[in-house]
């Protein structure tokens, strides 16, 4: 089984948001829930660069080690997805993510947080692949349609790749051998405890 | 690319699977739509809609029986004209899939692309027809409401004359839609018809059909993948056109390629720049002056190409030789080295493109600017080829095609100019009578010292421009050259934020007796100054609730299938402008050629039919070989294309093709040209996408030798300079049945192309040309030969033709280099285009106030990626919304900290005129440089502090409301286009 | 708070270097992006040196806290929570248990030697009694609730279940979180009523190196309060102090500053609590089956005369100067 990564080159992003759209577009996201987001570092320097962010799936992941109620599972396609029925919204998911990727709808209202919601890597739920009730919690279930998380299918410049941790690295590093530049795989090391030797 | 997991045991969709657990009855669209409205509502509502509830309404309303179909758009947005792929079941858009197969796009979108599913659920949309009764919105019907505006139309018609009511169209409509709404002006009676084309490229199109013939982007996003050299100025396309982004990038990393960005702000763009050169707003015509110092100092030109493909370079030597590397410093800002390197890069590192928008135009010299930059292009041989050219990046989804269709003050569709010969041809091709035009216009009398004009005359005179258009309601009338003032807009798809003087514009509102916007969101038109009678608000589809070709960019044209009906009660501009030609009393003219389909509330001419008829008639511009038929067939094989070359497969149906038949895509259908990919490419034949420069100023042109004498210089190519496998090996002019003739070629003309010929051409059928021969035969008959219909010609370097034949530097209005101005001063004061252009008066007055002293901070504008435009449709769409909530200014942080401004905070930013203010947020951020502030301009809704929200009708108003950055921008017109100076003007900046 | 505030510039500070590290210089002869481009290995070398530093960068949304690109130091609060937590939190609650249960066996209950008088002295009126019992029954609560989100999936989730767990940690989490505020109010309470009688003094040290007289007979002289019930009441002021300033930070993280100080509160509550709960049982014991009398002073607020003469000895004085003694029925004269 592939193990599902995303790898953002940030030498391509433009930060043009597309990936956060199409993720609220597919996953009909309400407002204030950012499953995707795009930081720029050194905004306004030259250098800066634009990184776009969401749950890296990583590997070990300190959110379900740390959830009280282990609501937490991976997929055999190495997604970590979480059970919306078990969550208790208790946000100690949120301290423990180096990436920020729990969301919760209403976060500071007297510990009345919601169910903890976040990027699923396109890949729904513990619910029954493609049921409306997975769709109404989790959003789309793109990858049991055989497709890859809509963010990086529509990414404006092939910045954000999504699929096999192998076969994207292999892309991210023939691109770095020619063009000859590579600002990282940002946040590989700390998700999957591995960087992309170029 | 990217990798997909196979499921074997999942086959069907997802909305198959939604469905097949249903058993609820099925819901119509409507329905669907009255459901989603109330789960969606505002800001404080959008917290409350819990994931998935549209969908879930979605799901409860398709029927288990019904399938998903998917239906290809192509995204309303700029101008990159990605492909937008809906799934739509039961009348529903209920899913985007990414369009792998467009060679444009190949799945990709920004955020705009990504969320236009949105648009078409918009509950903020314009839900039915509205008029303003004493400050307060009614509900009326269409047909009262076409009844209404077109008796007051024929009232302020009868009283001030047709000029009075000016139709302001758009550069989101359909090909056909542009084209038919064009042809409704002329029905009228009138030249002011304009649309956003006068604020983004006008002075492009000026400047560039100025120089070598043909006022577009020359190559394509796609080619730039093949450059070597990518130098940008004023253009940042990674917010304006990110889809552009990924072909940059791809040309950048595959060849290595240098990217040289020249702007006053470090943009997104400019992050990916290997050269960045940060110079002062407004002078550009110094930095490419500057360059070209260095080229011709260095011997870096292309020796070659000027001498066969180029005239009037040494007129423009001279110039540039008052542009030493310390004068250029010292206009710019750039030192000497980098500009340099940059020069030396673009003529050395070929093939080269230069990339210019908005930063070039919006600008009192934007014509000028232009012109600069082709000629850069020019002396350096960097046109015409592979991987080089004048990329410039258009803003609409169809700027370009409405552009092409003349909603344009001084041309008919296909750049036709207003010549009797251009009516006529158009007379012919409607098969309506010339005469009845002439009936239709208004003779101006005689005012302010100048003559009076015949109908026929008025006729043939450039229209009023969209930018002053508030100028033509305020100015005293005999300073206005037509019979009255302005009375009427009708404003179909274009934002009243977008133009500078925004306290001007309100006054010219109060004005006028009637105010029509034609619109899916209601405008900063509606919300704007304070009316309470004599304004519609008439509710129009999106291109996505329409079907119709649209060009983008590079000149491809692309056909877009409707994908929902109009939702609420929204029409399609083919409807609204059917119904009010049918009020007015010249729909059966009007619309004589065209085929009458069923649409929602009743005929309208199908979207095919007016296609054709511009195949019947754009001759001049190869409108004439992108038949429906063919341009759906492109649509069905995108996949068949090649990326870089737009080639289609061998043994493909499109076998050849450039993808989307790029204009000039000569002859009739038949003869299947593949289109141009590339302008002006005599590497290739003529009859299979090759070019030259286009003679269109004359065969020769005297020249004073320094001893007195004269000689005559060839405006004709040179030195063996032609397309490929063309029979005439040497320049040639346009071709006409008298050159046929002279050629002996005019035996090769069929007996039914003859009879044509000789229709059109009556008395002298020698003139009889390539671009008024509606055989088409002319064309043919020059193609079979190599030959390229239009001629074979040199690229002007010294537009005679224009105020600043070569550019010179001059000074911004508002200058905050005051000591530069008496060396660089603005052009003399001079009425351009129907009204007085005060060039030097107000640049004077500036200096006399010392503006720039209170006044210290250089104010430039631009796009956000996020929003469009004037904003409302965008700023309606809640995933949009989101992501830039509150209009701001980006400010340095040395001028914050020197003001007491922190990151976030309110400021107010008030500008020289008017006493303007606008209360914005403050994004202090080192994008700007010392003395430089940006605003973006999508923004509207506030007014110099005042919430305006309550303007809009109910349940309409855009989700984020801001400051619109042109209430405090200022007076500044190109002589040319009257373009305004959006670019540069000078603020002030303090915290709130 | 001021600890937190002392945390949240530290983490400032460090945040300061971190983008002083990152600021690329410019060349005046040119300027390329592309080459100057910021690598993560940047942050992650910053990262080796300082743990706790944060990659932030800028967003255009309104919610800042998505700024942050990356945080790796919720690694270190995972260990944290996954492991020192449990350890500590076993130690006290189960060690406590342990010796507790040992002191019993060996120690047995102490009694009042003296035997019941019959007399009896007020020890607590309604009040004070009231303002205990309702710190004391939110303190259960709120413990063993507690207790649910460190030990829950260890001992319960397997016990009943995933769904009857989620039910039971949602229902202990809004208990946790309305309960919270009815305790602090009983600490507040407590502190201001008793503050008085707990202010240490000379007495306690005596009473002090006498252990409290609980290995040997007899037991130091003592006000209202000996200075083993004056440890409590401060531990309970402190702890409870504690608690409640970092739950308030947990219940409203937008008043925390950041993630990294809702890490650092987090740890302050783990630890203060479970300590709270290891003294806690400990004063439940002596409050109850650990000593005879003991409880009645909290029960019916009256106590023996001759236990409060052995505990309480100087308090007794002052109260029987004060004339607040309550003959016994049996002592009432027969007349």
């Amino acid at each position: 089984m592939a193990r599902m990564k995303f790898l953002c080159d940030a030498d391509r992003c433009i930060e043009c948001n597309a990936c956060v759209t199409a993720c609220k577009n597919e996953n009909d996201v309400p407002w204030g829930i950012n499953r995707r987001r795009v930081v720029t570092i050194n905004d306004g320097k030259p250098g800066e660069r634009s990184i776009s962010m969401a749950c890296m799936h990583c590997t070990d992941a300190p959110c379900a080690a740390v959830c009280p109620v282990d609501c937490f599972y991976t997929t055999a396609d190495a997604v970590v997805l979480h059970s919306k029925d078990l969550c208790i919204g208790c946000g100690y998911c949120f301290y423990a993510c180096p990436f920020g990727a729990p969301q919760y709808p209403k976060v500071g209202n007297f510990g009345s947080r919601g169910k903890m919601d976040k990027c699923t890597f396109c890949a729904g739920g513990p619910e029954v692949d493609l049921s409306p009730a997975e769709f109404q919690k989790y959003g789309s279930n793109r990858l049991a349609e055989g497709k890859l998380p809509l963010c990086a299918e529509m990414c404006s410049t092939k910045s954000l790749l999504a699929g096999d941790g192998e076969i994207i690295a292999q892309i991210y590093k023939e691109r770095v051998v020619k063009r000859g530049y590579g600002s990282g795989a940002w946040g590989w090391q700390t998700a999957y405890k591995e960087t992309i030797a170029i | 690319m990217l990798i997909k997991r196979k499921t074997a045991d999942v086959q069907r969709g997802r909305l198959q699977a939604a469905m097949a657990g249903l058993s609820s009855g099925v819901m119509d669209r409507r329905a669907f739509l009255r459901r989603s409205g109330l789960v969606a509502g505002g800001i404080a509502a959008a917290g409350a809609i819990q994931i998935g509830s549209v969908r879930k309404a979605e799901a409860q309303g398709i029927g288990p029986a019904t399938g998903t179909k998917i239906v290809k758009n192509i995204c309303t947005h700029c101008s990159v004209g990605c492909t937008v792929k809906a799934e739509v079941a039961n009348g529903v858009w209920v899913g985007q899939e990414p369009a792998w197969e467009s060679p444009i796009n190949r799945g990709s979108h920004c955020a705009k692309g990504a969320s236009v599913r949105e648009v078409v659920h918009g509950d903020r949309r314009i839900k039915y027809p509205m008029k303003l009764v004493d400050g307060q919105w009614q509900r009326i019907s269409w047909d009262v409401a076409i009844n209404e505006i077109g008796d007051k139309m024929n009232e302020i018609r009868a009283k001030s004359g047709a000029d009075s009511v000016y139709l302001l169209g758009s550069a989101k409509f359909s090909n056909e839609g542009a084209y038919l709404f064009r042809k409704f002006a002329a029905f009228w009676g009138t030249n002011n018809v304009d649309h956003q084309a006068r604020i983004c490229h006008s002075t492009t199109v000026a400047g560039v059909a100025n120089t070598w013939g043909y006022g577009a982007m020359t190559n394509s996003y796609n080619d730039i993948r093949n450059a070597k050299t990518i130098m940008f100025m004023g253009s940042n396309a990674a917010e304006a056109h990110p889809v552009s982004m990924q072909h940059i990038l791809a040309g950048k990393e595959i060849n290595r390629a240098n990217v040289i960005v020249f702007d006053p702000r470090l943009t997104r763009t400019a992050a990916h720049a290997t050269d960045y050169i940060r110079i002062r707003s407004g002078t550009d015509i110094a930095v490419i002056w500057g360059m070209m110092w260095h080229i011709f100092k260095n011997g870096w030109e292309d020796q070659a190409f000027l001498a066969a493909r180029v005239h009037g370079m040494d007129d423009v030597r001279k110039e540039v030789e008052k542009y030493d590397p310390k004068t250029v410093e010292d206009i710019t800002g750039v030192p000497e080295a980098q500009l340099k390197r940059a020069a030396e890069t673009f003529a050395k590192v070929k093939p080269a493109t230069f990339i210019w928008c908005m930063g070039v135009t919006q600008h009192s010299v934007g014509t000028a600017n232009v012109r600069a930059i082709c000629n850069l292009l020019l002396a350096t041989g960097n046109v015409g080829g592979m991987g080089n050219g004048a990329n410039i990046f258009r803003g609409h989804c169809n700027v370009q095609g409405a552009t092409d269709f003349g909603l344009d003050i001084s041309n008919l569709p296909c750049y036709y100019g207003l010549v009797e010969g251009a009516w006529r041809h158009w007379a012919r091709v409607w098969d309506v009578p010339y005469d009845y035009f002439v009936t239709r216009f208004d003779q101006v009398p005689a005012k302010g010292g100048r003559p009076a004009r015949t109908a026929k005359a008025n006729m043939e005179t450039s229209g009023h421009t969209s930018t002053r258009w508030f100028d033509a309601a305020n100015l005293p009338a005999e300073q206005v050259d037509q019979k009255d003032n302005l009375k009427a807009m009708f404003v179909m798809g274009h934002g009243g934020n977008t133009i500078p003087r925004m306290p001007d514009a309100v006054k010219g509102l109060e004005k006028l007796e009637l105010l029509v916007v034609a619109d899916p969101h209601p405008t900063n038109f509606v919300s704007l100054g304070g009316r309470k009678n004599g304004t519609y608000l008439l509710p129009i589809g999106t291109q996505f609730e329409c079907s119709g070709s649209r060009t983008c960019s590079n000149r491809s044209v692309q056909w877009g299938e409707k994908i929902v009906e109009p939702i609420f009660e929204a029409a399609s501009d083919y409807f609204v402008i059917y119904k009010l030609a049918q009020k007015l009393g010249f729909a059966e003219p009007m619309h004589k050629n065209f085929e009458l389909i069923q649409g929602k509330y009743g005929p309208e001419p199908s979207a095919e039919s007016i296609l054709r008829e511009i195949n019947k008639g754009g001759w001049s511009t190869g409108y004439t070989g992108q038949s429906p038929e063919r341009l759906k067939l492109h649509m069905q094989h995108q996949d068949k294309f090649d990326l870089v070359s737009l080639r289609g497969a061998v043994g493909s149906p499109v076998e050849n093709d450039f993808y989307g038949l790029p204009w000039p895509c000569w002859g009739t259908p038949e003869l299947k040209h593949p289109g141009t990919h590339i302008l002006y490419n005599t590497s290739l034949a003529a009859n299979n996408g090759g070019g030259t420069f286009r003679p269109r100023f004359g065969l020769t042109r005297e020249r004073t030798l320094a001893d007195g004498s004269k000689v005559n210089d060839t405006l004709l190519a040179e030195n063996g300079s032609y397309s490929l496998n063309s029979e005439i090996k040497d320049g040639y002019p346009e071709f006409t049945m008298g050159v046929l003739k002279k050629l002996g070629w005019d035996a090769e003309l069929t007996l039914k192309e003859v009879e044509t010929i000789t229709w059109v051409g009556g008395a002298n059928i020698d003139a009889v040309n390539w671009a008024n021969d509606i055989s088409g035969g002319i064309q043919r008959v020059a193609l079979a030969h190599g030959c390229v219909p239009y001629g074979n010609g040199k690229a002007r370097a010294n537009a005679w033709n224009l105020p600043d034949p070569v550019p010179t530097h001059r000074e911004p209005i508002y200058s905050p280099r005051v000591d530069l101005v008496a060396k660089w001063p603005a052009r003399p004061d001079e009425r351009t285009l129907r009204i007085p252009n005060l060039h030097t008066s107000v640049q004077k007055a500036a200096v006399e106030k010392g503006i720039a002293k209170s006044f210290p901070i250089v104010l430039t504008s631009g796009r956000l990626v996020e929003y469009e435009g004037g904003g409302e449709e965008t700023r309606s769409n809640r995933w949009l919304a989101e992501l830039q909530q509150d209009m701001f200014v980006e400010i340095n942080p040395a001028d914050a900290t020197a003001r007491g401004i922190r990151d976030g905070s309110f400021v107010w930013v008030s500008g020289p005129e008017n006493n303007s203010k606008a209360r914005v947020k403050a994004l202090v951020t080192e994008r700007v440089g010392r003395g430089v502030a940006f605003m973006p301009f999508h923004f509207g809704g506030f007014y110099q502090g005042q919430d305006q929200r309550g303007n809009y009708p109910k349940g309409t108003d855009p989700i984020v409301l801001g400051e619109s950055v042109n209430i405090v921008t200022t007076y500044g017109y190109d002589p040319v286009t009257a373009m305004h100076e959006g670019k540069v003007t000078l603020c002030q900046i303090a915290a709130a | 708070m001021r600890l937190g505030a002392h945390i949240g510039l530290l983490v400032t500070g460090l945040l300061l270097t971190f983008a002083v590290a990152f600021a690329v210089p410019a060349s005046a002869q040119q300027v390329n992006p592309t080459a100057d481009a910021v690598r993560e290995q940047q942050f992650l070398d910053v990262l080796k040196g300082n743990r706790e530093a944060e990659l932030q960068g800028r967003v255009s949304i309104p919610d800042q806290r998505a700024a942050t690109l990356e945080r790796p130091a919720g690694r270190d609060w995972r260990q944290f929570h996954q492991g020192t937590m449990l350890w500590i939190a076993a130690v006290s609650v189960l060690g406590m248990l342990l010796i507790l249960t040992a002191f019993y066996l060996i120690r047995g209950r102490i009694r009042t030697e003296a035997g019941p008088a019959g007399s009896t002295l007020t020890r607590f009126n309604a009040f004070e009694r009231f303002m205990h019992w309702l710190t004391a029954a939110c303190f259960i609560i709120l413990a063993l609730s507690g207790l649910n989100v460190t030990f829950g999936k260890l001992v319960l989730l397997p016990l009943i279940g995933p769904q009857a767990f989620t039910n039971l940690s949602v229902v202990a989490k809004w208990s946790h979180n309305f309960l919270a505020w009815p305790f602090m109010l009983g600490v507040v309470m407590m502190f201001v009523v008793w503050i008085k009688d707990n202010i240490p003094n000379a007495l306690d040290v005596r009473w002090l190196a006498a252990g409290g007289g609980i290995f040997t007979k007899g037991h130091p002289p003592a006000r209202r309060f000996n200075a083993g019930q004056k440890v409590v009441f401060w531990s309970v002021v402190l702890g409870g102090a504690a608690l409640s300033v970092s739950g308030f930070y947990l219940l409203f993280p937008f008043y925390a500053g950041g993630v990294l100080n809702l890490q650092f509160w987090n740890v302050v509550h783990g630890i203060v609590s479970v300590l709270m709960v290891a003294l806690m049982l400990g004063h439940i014991y002596i409050g109850s089956i650990g000593m005879e009398g003991a409880f009645d002073a909290m029960g019916s607020g009256e106590v023996d005369l001759n236990w409060a003469k052995a505990h309480h000895s100087l308090w007794v004085e002052e109260e029987i100067e004060k004339g607040q003694v309550n003959p016994g029925p049996r002592l009432q004269p027969a007349e």
